[in-house]
């Protein structure tokens, strides 16, 4: 084997090269990893508003709680299903939601976009979702025309702070009393207002669109699922909350994961040619050192080795570089539409160890395919005529 | 020398050679190393084709030390290249240390290269970004050996070339003799039969290509070596054993 540190001192004689060859793949790699970060931070988000021992019924054929109507009589029917968990009172944890589309201003002028606002028994909903934390002003109170507003839409929607007045119809403003996290999932996309004010306010009174039942363990699922979805007069469907939430954020992941690896893609395309060029000037400037290894007896195998092994890490240190500065992306926050629910939600980008080292083999095999050529080409040079020079 | 010279000059078809007085090491040695029996190389240029080397024969005893001489394009180095096994003839026969090359593939005559001849440059051919003692240990990196044993190899060609000091230094830290030493510690640091010295002086001043000589005679005497040297200057044919000359692809 020609030795590694031969390789390893020429990409660094050849350093502006070396690095412009670099920066390309790393660009690259850069914006894999950013997509696949964004996607991750999609999921884990949505992922983090669900639980496996609570089931959510919708109305059969309703791909999210938006479309979903259930009556009020039904949702007493499925407070009495099978494996429904009850309170020390004997209540059983069940909360019955109405979940509503908002055309808002963006701050600053940036136009308008929709958020979600979901209508909740105000009493029970912080027994229900412990993780709910209020972080400024207090909690609506039932029964009112106020509403808490998730962390996350505060810096995105204009009179989302505390104190403000919201419009949710015409001459239907609700105060906003509070701002609220909830352990980094969905809901702090959302705003929350009284069940019933946020019905009447959308003409939905005697309906709701999702009901929530915490079960008495994960395992009770099918026998509810079973109980709630025979009686084929009602019509509904229930699944499990994190199955739900994976749905949900399926289209939406699987179209910024396409994007960014069709344009991962073709941007590879423009480095590979950048990495290619590199590696063969490398090989004709380097023509004369070739023929003299040749020479001493290193096999045509051992050349296209050395000289592939030299492109793969122009492409990892590109890829490292990449890689770094995607993880810088994980400060910023996002926000886009989610297409199931067609309302805004605003995450993060997510680096997990998993995309780093895909991201980091992506440049690897750029380096492959770039340095498959010029490697070919080193390895055919004839000595004699590569020690003529 | 000179009576096996000139015996071996009778027997290969009327090859030419004029010896000198033949050291001790080479008079005890009768059998070849390099046999050469009809060696023909053709090159084409569009349709006509040119013989570079003709029908030539050529047997040089072991240890050794020939020049070969000739004008510009009388094939000197075609035949040096294809006695060191960079290239193959277009017919003939050809015998380097026992093993017919001509007859080999590319991958087994880049292994017999490595562990049978050793080579210096005219222009050095030392690899920039690498140390004297890095070069010096390259064609070690084709052999087993562990990292520890290569080195001390390397060091002790160093060494016997008196530059064992400059070790850590790069090709362009040294001087043009300098490089040249190294060149040829790394063609003897695998102890190979045969060392091929392509113009070994042509990029030095005298000084130093007297320093290079004296080395190949050391490494002729008293290691034994096969040395096959082509060269342009007189005074570097000289310190050779055996003087033959080429033109038009003969022996003269």
């Amino acid at each position: 084997m020609v030795p590694f540190r031969y390789n390893v001192r020429n990409l660094f004689v050849r350093r502006t090269t070396t690095i412009a060859a670099a920066l390309g793949v790393g660009l690259v790699v850069f914006v894999l990893a950013a997509a696949l970060m964004l996607s991750e931070g999609l999921q884990r988000t949505l992922d983090m508003s669900g639980r496996a021992d609570t089931a959510i019924v919708l109305r059969k054929g309703s791909d999210s709680e938006m479309p979903s109507s259930i009556e009020d009589a039904t949702v007493a029917l499925i407070k009495g299903a099978p494996g429904v968990k009850k309170d020390a009172s004997g209540k059983p944890e069940v909360i019955a939601e109405s979940v509503v589309v908002l055309f808002q201003d963006l701050l600053n002028g940036a136009g308008k976009s929709n958020a979600t606002l979901r209508g909740v028994p105000l009493d029970d909903i912080v027994a229900f979702r412990p993780e709910v934390k209020l972080v400024e002003g207090k909690m609506a109170a039932a029964g009112s025309d106020e509403v808490i507003v998730g962390a996350k839409l505060v810096d995105r929607f204009a009179n989302m702070t505390l104190g403000s007045t919201l419009e949710l119809r015409k001459n239907r403003a609700v105060k906003v009393v509070g701002i609220f996290e909830a352990g980094g999932s969905s809901f702090e996309s959302e705003v929350w207002g009284d069940l019933d004010y946020v019905r009447q306010s959308f003409g939905r009174e005697g309906v709701v669109s999702s009901v929530r039942a915490r079960l008495d363990n994960a395992a009770v699922f099918d026998g509810f699922s079973t109980a709630i979805e025979s009686d084929k007069r009602l019509g509904l469907a229930s699944l499990r909350e994190p199955e739900y939430y994976r749905k949900q954020s399926e289209n939406t992941s699987i179209f910024i994961m396409a994007m960014g690896t069709i344009i991962a893609v073709f941007f590879s395309i423009g480095a590979m040619i950048g990495g290619m060029i590199t590696m063969y000037g490398s090989v004709a400037h380097r023509k004369r050192e070739i023929g003299v290894l040749r020479a001493l007896g290193f096999s045509r195998l051992a050349i296209m080795a050395s000289f592939l092994f030299e492109s793969v890490l122009l492409a990892l240190l590109g890829g490292a570089i990449g890689t770094a500065a995607s993880l810088a992306m994980g400060l910023v926050r996002f926000s886009m539409l989610n297409f199931t629910t067609f309302s805004e939600i605003v995450f993060q980008f997510h680096p997990t160890p998993e995309i780093l080292v895909r991201s980091l083999i992506f440049g690897g095999v750029m380096g492959v395919l770039g340095g498959f050529l010029p490697a070919i080409r080193a390895a055919r040079t004839a000595p004699i005529e590569a020690m003529k020079g | 020398m000179s009576e096996a010279s000139s015996q071996e000059s009778d027997e290969t078809g009327g090859a030419k050679a004029e010896s000198k007085p033949k050291p001790p090491a080479v008079a005890k040695q009768a059998k070849a190393i390099i046999e050469c029996k009809g060696i023909t190389r053709s090159f084409w240029r569009g349709k006509e084709r040119l013989d570079v080397l003709d029908g030539l024969d050529l047997e040089i005893p072991e240890g050794s030390f020939e020049a070969l001489m000739g004008p510009s394009g009388s094939g000197k180095t075609t035949l040096l290249n294809l006695i060191a096994g960079l290239d193959r003839p277009t017919a003939g026969k050809l015998v380097v240390a026992g093993t017919e090359v001509s007859a080999m593939g590319d991958a087994a005559l880049a292994h017999w290269r490595s562990q049978t001849i050793g080579f210096v440059f005219q222009h050095f051919n030392l690899i920039p970004v690498l140390t004297a003692l890095e070069n010096v240990e390259l064609p070690l990196l084709l052999t087993k050996l562990p990292s520890s044993e290569r080195k001390k190899r390397a060091q002790i060609a160093l060494r016997v070339v008196g530059l064992e000091d400059r070790m850590h230094h790069r090709p362009q830290q040294l001087s043009g003799g300098q490089e040249q030493r190294v060149g040829i510690a790394r063609a003897i640091v695998h102890d190979p039969k045969i060392i091929v010295a392509d113009e070994p002086t042509g990029e030095l001043d005298r000084k130093s290509a007297g320093e290079v000589l004296n080395l190949l005679e050391k490494l002729n005497r008293e290691f034994d070596k096969t040395i096959l040297m082509v060269t342009h200057d007189p005074v570097a044919a000289e310190r050779a054993s055996v003087l033959r000359r080429l033109d038009k692809g003969k022996l003269l």
